[in-house]
This record gives C-alpha cells, sequence and structure tokens, in this order.
C-alpha cells in the first residue's frame, strides 16, 4: 500500500518533470525573408547624397548605415560595402548647442573635427556608390574630383568623388564592375537643387539635357541585365531648407507683420509669405538686420521668389515625367517618392508610421537632419519601406518592412568639453555647395 | 513636443508578479513544494500557517538561508529570433523563526523573512532596454505571531507582521530624434509598512489535518530618488529627485489538508494570490510634477502544491513535492522586466537529525516556467512615446532553488 503510493508519486513527478523541462523550440524558426522572383545576389545603390546617407551637412558612419540602401540590405541580408567615414564625418557637422523642446528651437554649431576612411583599401567597388553632391551627369562622365559636373560647370572641384571613387572609374563603371544582379538609383535631385537652395543664381540642368543624360543613363543600367528599381525627385519646396525661414518678420511694437525685402534677379522686391521663399542659411542676415527696408535688401541667394519657385517645379515635373517614361520603357521598377514626401510635406499634422509622427517642420518633425535637406535615418527608413512596398509588389516578394520606431534618432547633439571650434548658427556660404 | 519626452517616464511594471513573490521560508516546506498549511510542523509555519506552532514543543529556533538563480532568455523581437539572455544573479533571501510554548495551549512565535526579494537584469544594450535593464524589489518582514489550542485538535493563531522593502528600476531612455546614446534612469525607493496574518489548523483525527493560512495585503507607499545620465542639452528632459509611488503587495490564502499513513505524510495546498489589486503602477516624479501610470490589469492567480514528507528511519526524512503556479500576467503585458509565466516547481529534500536537539534540512527546487510566445504584446520597445513596436517573442525562463535550514530546539 505504502511502497505503491510512493511509486505512483515518483511516476507522476518524473512524468510531469519530462514534459515541462525540455525547452520547446519547436516553434521557432529564422524569419523567412521571401525575395520572390527578386535577385539581392548583388546589391548596388547609385545615386548622390540621398543615397549614401549623408546628415546634417556631412557624410558620418553612424548616418551611413541607415543609409536606405543600407536598411534594404539588411532586410534582405545581402552584402552591402560602404564608404564609411568614421565620425563626426568630412566636416562641418551640424549639431545641437541648446534645444529648447518646447519651443522646438536649436541653437546649431558646427563641429570642425572630421573623421577618416574607415574602408578605403576596400579592393573591389562599394556596394553604396552614392556620392554627396553627383549630378545626372556624373553617373556615367565624373571619376574624380576634376572632372565632376561642379569642377566642370562651377569651378569647385568635389572631393567626395575621390573619396568613394578612388580612381577605380565612375559610378556606372564601378557598378558594372560589380555585375549587379539588382540596382537602385536615384538622381537628379542635384541638378535643380542647386538653383533653389542658391535662390536661382545657380543655373538647373536644362530639361533637354536632363532628358538626354538620363536617357543615356538608363541604357547603360539596362545594359547591366540587373532588376532595377529608380526613383523620382522630391519637391525641393517641401523641404525645411525653404519651410523654416518666413519671408515675414513680427513687428515688436505692434505684432504685426513686416514683409522683408529681397533681391529677385537685379531687382528690389517686397516679399510675400506663402509666395516666396527663403533659405535656412538667410536666418543669420536677417538676424543682422537684412531685409528689413527696400535699401538694405537680402541678396538673392537667399530668395526663392514665386516665380523661381515656378520654375522649380515646372522643372521638376518635367524631370520626373522623363524619369517615369524612360524606366517605363526599360521595365525598371519606379517608386514615386515624391508623392510619398509630399503627402506628409502637406498634411496638417504630419503623418503616422508605426506611431510615430514624421512632417517637414524643422528639428522637430522627425523626417529632417539638421541641414534641412537631408532625412533623418528614420527617413531613410520610410524611403527604404516605399521602395521594398514597390519590390514586394514587382518581384511578389515578402520582404519585411522596417520598424521605423527602432531606428535610432540622428539629430546629433553637440558634445559638451570637447576642443571643437564652435561656430554660429548657419555658416553662410555652406549650401551653395552642391547636396 | 512635451508629450514625445513623456516616453521617458514609461517605467517597467511587473514589479510584484508571482515572480518576485517568495514563498521558500524553510527547506523542509520548500522540499514539500510549498504543502505545508496543514503540516505546519516546524517553526517555519510562521509564514505559512502560523496556528501550526502550537505543534512545536518547548523553544525552537529554525535559521538558514535560500540560494536562488534565474535564468531568462528572451528570442525576438519577432520575427527575428536573435537570444538575449538575462544576467547572472544570485538571490540570498533569508530565514529565520523562533518560536516559543508558553504552556499546553498558548504559543508564541517570531519569524523573518523575504517574501519578496528578487530581480532581473539585462545588459545595458540588449533590445529591450527602453523596458528595463534591472530591476530589484526586496522586502524584509518580520512576523510576530501567537498561537493558542482551542481544543485538542483545533488551533487558531493571528500576527502582524512590518515590512521594509526597497526597490531599485533602472532602464534606458531612448532620446530620439537625437542620436547616439541613450539616456539612462535610475529610481531607488523604500518603505515600511504592516500587514497582518492568521491561521488555523484543524486535526479531526490523528492523521488527518486540515489547515488554512492568511497573509493579508501591503499597502506600500515607497518614496525615494530618480537619478538620471543624460547629454546635457536634454538633462532637464528626464524626471529626477524626489520621486514617489504606491504599490500593494497581494494577498495570499492557502488552505491545505493532509494525512499520514504510517511514515508518508501526504499534504496537498490551494493557494490564492490576489494579484487583481493590482491594476496599474504609477510613479510620481515629485519635483518634475509628472506622473507615469502603466496599465497592468493582473488576474488573480493561485497554486496548487503536493508534498510528501516520509520518514526513512528515526533520524533521516525524505521530503519531495511539486507545484503548479498560475502566471497572473497577461501576455499583452508580460515584459521582461519579469519573464514570467506558468511554472511548474518541483522539489525534493531531507532532513536530518544530528542528535534530539539539531536536525538540519535541505532541499532543491527547480521551477520550469512554460515557454511563452507572445504575439499581441502591448509593450512598446521603441522607447518612442506613441509607437507601435510590440515586443513581440518567445520567453524560456527557469529557476533553481536550494534551501538550508538548521533547526534547533531547546
Amino acid at each position: 500500500m505504502k511502497k505503491i503510493k510512493i511509486l505512483i508519486y515518483l511516476k507522476l513527478f518524473i512524468i510531469s518533470f519530462l514534459l515541462t523541462s525540455c525547452e520547446d523550440r519547436s516553434n521557432l524558426s529564422a524569419p523567412i525573408v521571401e525575395n520572390g522572383s527578386a535577385n539581392f545576389t548583388t546589391f548596388v545603390t547609385i545615386g548622390n547624397s540621398l543615397t549614401a546617407g549623408y546628415q546634417s551637412g556631412t557624410l558620418f558612419e553612424s548616418a551611413q548605415k541607415y543609409s536606405y540602401g543600407a536598411l534594404i540590405a539588411k532586410q534582405v541580408g545581402t552584402t552591402y560595402e560602404i564608404p564609411y567615414i568614421s565620425d563626426p564625418g568630412t566636416g562641418n557637422r551640424m549639431e545641437v548647442k541648446s534645444v529648447d523642446l518646447n519651443k522646438g528651437t536649436a541653437e546649431i554649431v558646427y563641429n570642425t573635427a572630421s573623421g577618416s576612411p574607415l574602408n578605403s583599401n576596400y579592393p573591389k567597388a562599394y556596394n553604396n556608390l552614392g556620392i554627396p553632391g553627383a549630378t545626372l551627369y556624373d553617373i556615367i562622365n565624373a571619376t574624380s574630383s576634376s572632372n565632376c559636373y561642379a569642377a566642370i560647370y562651377g569651378g569647385s572641384p568635389n572631393p567626395m568623388f575621390d573619396l568613394i571613387l578612388r580612381g577605380k572609374g565612375s559610378q556606372f563603371s564601378q557598378a558594372k564592375s560589380l555585375k549587379p544582379t539588382f540596382v537602385i538609383l536615384w538622381i537628379g535631385n542635384n541638378d535643380i537643387l542647386g538653383y533653389a537652395t542658391s535662390g536661382g543664381t545657380v543655373p538647373y540642368t536644362p530639361v533637354a539635357n536632363f532628358q538626354f543624360l538620363y536617357s543615356q543613363l538608363v541604357d547603360s543600367i539596362a545594359s547591366l541585365n540587373a532588376q532595377v528599381v529608380v526613383l523620382n525627385i522630391p519637391d525641393v519646396l517641401s523641404i525645411p531648407f525653404f519651410t523654416t525661414v518666413p519671408p515675414v518678420v513680427q513687428n515688436p511694437a505692434d505684432g504685426s507683420l513686416i514683409n522683408l525685402y529681397g533681391i529677385v534677379g537685379g531687382t528690389t522686391k517686397q516679399l510675400k509669405l506663402g509666395k516666396d521663399f527663403l533659405t535656412l542659411t538667410s536666418k543669420s542676415e536677417i538676424a543682422a538686420g537684412k531685409g528689413l527696408s527696400p535699401s538694405n535688401p537680402l541678396p538673392d541667394k537667399y530668395v526663392l521668389d514665386s516665380a523661381e519657385v515656378a520654375t522649380a517645379k515646372n522643372i521638376i515635373a518635367q524631370y520626373n515625367s522623363t524619369i517615369a517614361t524612360l524606366a517605363s520603357a526599360k521595365g525598371f521598377t519606379l517608386v514615386d517618392i515624391n508623392s510619398v514626401l509630399n503627402n506628409i510635406a502637406t498634411s496638417t499634422n504630419g503623418v503616422l508610421f508605426n506611431g510615430v509622427r514624421f512632417s517637414t517642420k524643422y528639428l522637430t518633425g522627425n523626417l529632417f537632419s539638421l541641414d534641412g535637406v537631408h532625412p533623418t535615418s528614420q527617413g531613410q527608413a520610410i524611403i527604404a519601406n516605399e521602395i521594398i512596398k514597390a519590390i514586394n509588389s514587382k518581384y511578389n516578394a515578402n520582404i519585411p518592412l522596417i520598424n521605423v520606431a527602432t531606428i535610432p534618432g540622428s539629430i546629433i547633439l553637440q558634445k559638451y568639453n570637447s576642443n571643437n571650434n564652435i561656430i554660429p548658427i548657419f555658416n553662410n556660404d555652406k549650401f551653395n555647395i552642391l547636396f | 513636443m512635451k508629450q514625445k519626452f513623456l516616453v521617458f517616464l514609461f517605467i517597467a511594471s511587473s514589479l510584484f508578479a508571482s515572480g518576485f513573490q517568495l514563498n521558500e521560508f524553510g527547506a523542509k516546506a520548500m522540499g514539500m513544494g510549498g504543502a505545508f498549511t496543514a503540516v505546519a510542523n516546524t517553526p517555519t509555519a510562521i509564514f505559512f500557517n502560523p496556528a501550526g506552532i502550537t505543534q512545536l514543543n518547548g523553544t525552537q529556533l529554525s535559521i538558514g538561508s535560500n540560494i536562488i538563480t534565474l535564468g531568462s532568455t528572451f528570442r525576438g523581437v519577432s520575427p527575428n529570433i536573435t537570444e538575449y539572455k538575462l544576467k547572472d544573479q544570485i538571490f540570498t533571501p533569508i530565514i529565520g523563526q523562533f518560536t516559543y510554548k508558553y504552556d499546553d495551549n498558548l504559543s508564541f512565535g517570531i519569524g523573518l523573512g523575504n517574501p519578496f526579494g528578487l530581480g532581473t537584469k539585462w545588459d545595458d544594450n540588449w533590445i529591450g532596454r527602453y523596458i528595463t535593464t534591472e530591476i530589484e524589489i526586496r522586502v524584509f518582514s518580520l512576523q510576530p505571531v501567537v498561537a493558542y489550542k482551542i481544543f485538542d485538535n483545533l488551533s487558531l493563531s493571528a500576527g502582524i507582521n512590518y515590512n521594509y522593502a526597497d526597490v531599485l528600476i533602472r532602464k534606458n531612455v531612448n532620446l530620439a530624434p537625437f542620436s547616439t546614446t541613450d539616456g539612462q534612469v535610475k529610481i531607488t525607493g523604500d518603505d515600511q509598512s504592516l500587514g497582518y496574518a492568521f491561521g488555523i489548523l484543524y486535526k479531526p483525527t490523528d492523521n488527518l489535518s486540515f489547515g488554512l493560512g492568511y497573509r493579508s495585503k501591503v499597502k506600500y507607499e515607497f518614496s525615494g530618488t530618480t537619478s538620471k545620465v543624460a547629454p546635457a542639452q536634454l538633462a532637464g528632459k528626464l524626471p529626477s529627485g524626489k520621486t514617489s509611488a504606491k504599490l500593494t503587495t497581494p494577498v495570499n490564502l492557502s488552505v491545505g489538508v493532509a494525512y499520514k499513513f504510517d511514515n508518508l505524510l501526504l499534504s496537498c495546498d490551494y493557494q490564492y494570490v490576489g494579484w487583481s489589486s493590482y491594476d496599474s503602477l504609477n510613479i510620481k516624479f515629485n519635483e518634475s510634477n509628472l506622473e507615469s501610470k502603466s496599465y497592468r490589469g493582473y488576474n488573480n492567480s493561485y497554486i496548487i502544491r503536493f508534498g510528501l514528507d516520509y520518514n526513512v528511519n528515526d533520524i533521516l526524512n525524505l521530503y519531495a513535492g511539486i507545484y503548479y503556479d498560475k502566471s497572473p500576467v497577461k501576455d499583452e503585458h508580460l515584459d521582461p522586466t519579469l519573464p514570467d509565466a506558468n511554472r511548474m516547481g518541483y522539489s525534493a529534500g531531507f532532513g536530518y537529525k544530528f542528535n534530539e536537539n539539531i536536525q538540519l534540512d535541505l532541499s532543491y527546487l527547480f521551477l520550469r516556467m512554460e515557454e511563452r510566445k507572445i504575439t499581441n504584446s502591448e509593450i512598446n520597445y521603441s522607447g518612442i512615446a506613441g509607437a507601435i513596436a510590440p515586443f513581440n517573442g518567445v520567453y524560456n525562463s527557469y529557476a533553481h532553488l536550494f534551501s538550508l535550514t538548521l533547526n534547533y530546539s531547546f
């Protein structure tokens, strides 16, 4: 009797122990990334600063690793070599010295320290072939700082070309050398951006030239026999670079709005809110008293007046129609990133992505870095997701989207007690360099 | 903009879930799977069923300690299956009880123990760092009781308990849209509070006994400080300084039955734990004039225990036990502060009598928590307020407990 009871107890004990003590891992498996018919064996992105992952006025590692190309490569699990520059990057990184979160204002300084290239000895071409400042012309033609578009037509060689191309040929020829299976191309932004950010004082690429160059480029890209995604050109006027500083100031006496004066095409005019735009860089000029009277107008390079705005919009529309037509003719997948960013720009309270609110507001909008032109790391994730959606649709794939809330913030705070040489807010000529 | 930074205040919350409650007040009781309410024949009875001390002769003292190690892994966040491991820690709750038989009917006792005394620690860079990096709660409870034998077969007991509790909570703070390093918040606080307990032991025959033990809930109002680490530009946005929080530990009611066949004593307990009082955890940062509220919505839970005590000979007893402990934490609220789950406990131990006065009890308890796969988490691990970033994944946890008690009767 007694022994039987003990045996029953023992049996119960052992059985239940066995039942529960082994970890059940059978319901776990690695996430299945279904690339469908998309072939990411060799993945290349070609473009400008937006492709490079440039942020806050410079190119630096902690931003580069969140470029849309890097994010997509991670999602699909493919190799993606990046021309990393250690933080704080190629120089003059914009950083926040102090911030008033309730007002949404900040004091911005330049970090004059610079980092150094981390894998300049990588024997092959980089998978990220985005070069800050690159124009459409450059993709096929530029092989160094001395023969890039900025050097030939603007007299200012762009050292980014030497840094990333390393004398191994143009962006296109280096992409070709990798025998890519999947290519993302996002180019043409700088062909109009320089015109806009310089207040219309720097020429844009004429539409006919753009058509010729883009046609030549898609032919070349098509010859790679790769799968290709192209992105079009966002409306430059919705970026905080143009929407942050209004062309009016408040009269401290009675609170009324005073319209500022600025030079446009050699003549001085009074600027109107909602019609004429000022660059982010005009802020310190206004603070110094410029624009308050017709006799002391804001220089032309800070003013994008309504006519110039119309020109820029018109040119972008024609560029985008060129891109759409030529991409479609080659069977490339088009991502209408212009519409996506416009949706965010035109929404009153911003748009939620994974519960995080994004708007085109400077500093507080989450979307743009401190230069007011380039996206934050989370902004890059939004772009990456739009590309992934297009790929999933076109190639019957099921690549998981990125949760943008899990991408770290990328607005840089100035480190205290460092020996940085602090420069007052907004170095004026900084933005006349192309992006 | 202000709203954005409120997220800094989301504080890990499953502080007092069943995993942090300890029912290990003595090696013999632990060896018997905690099915001790109707047995209650060592000074440990003070915590299980203080009426049991009327069974103890003369003056008795129990001292000892537990050694507890927890192991837990989280694999996620889904669809990823990267494995993160809880950092190794050893907890050593104390055991100390003293009983005194005044006359045939009246007995006194006083017990010192840790009804709570565990914590979890994860790597500072782990994926759930905005939920928790470290938490520890300790309660020291001093419980004087008086027990009275009304009839030969019925004893009643009542007592109060004085509790001192301290708590530590540490987590990272996401400073997005600002970059690179996280901020860090550390909250420490303590409080003391009173509770009460009572017990009934009824022995209708020599071989059969019924027991009931009750420990009241205990209300704490913790006060302490919050310290922070953050870049100077944002430091003003993180809470710091004086901090307070109200918390109530749950009521515990156990009923048990035990039956003795010759040398074998079998016992069975049902323990009810009233977690539903734990609705939400509200932490007030007095200096920032902010309050962080996190909804918990715990279920009441229970534990079913079976135990045996086999008297081998005059000097040796063997113990074994098994129990099932239902988790009070709902799937959607489970977080890595305490990776709780329904659990099975398996225990074994022995008692060795050195002489008439000294007995040593040594027990081992293995706790296996059911694998828990969360697919509907409401815990946001991004550290960004309002973000939809559910902390879905798979938890596997276990614990090893060793208990050693030395009983001395005068």
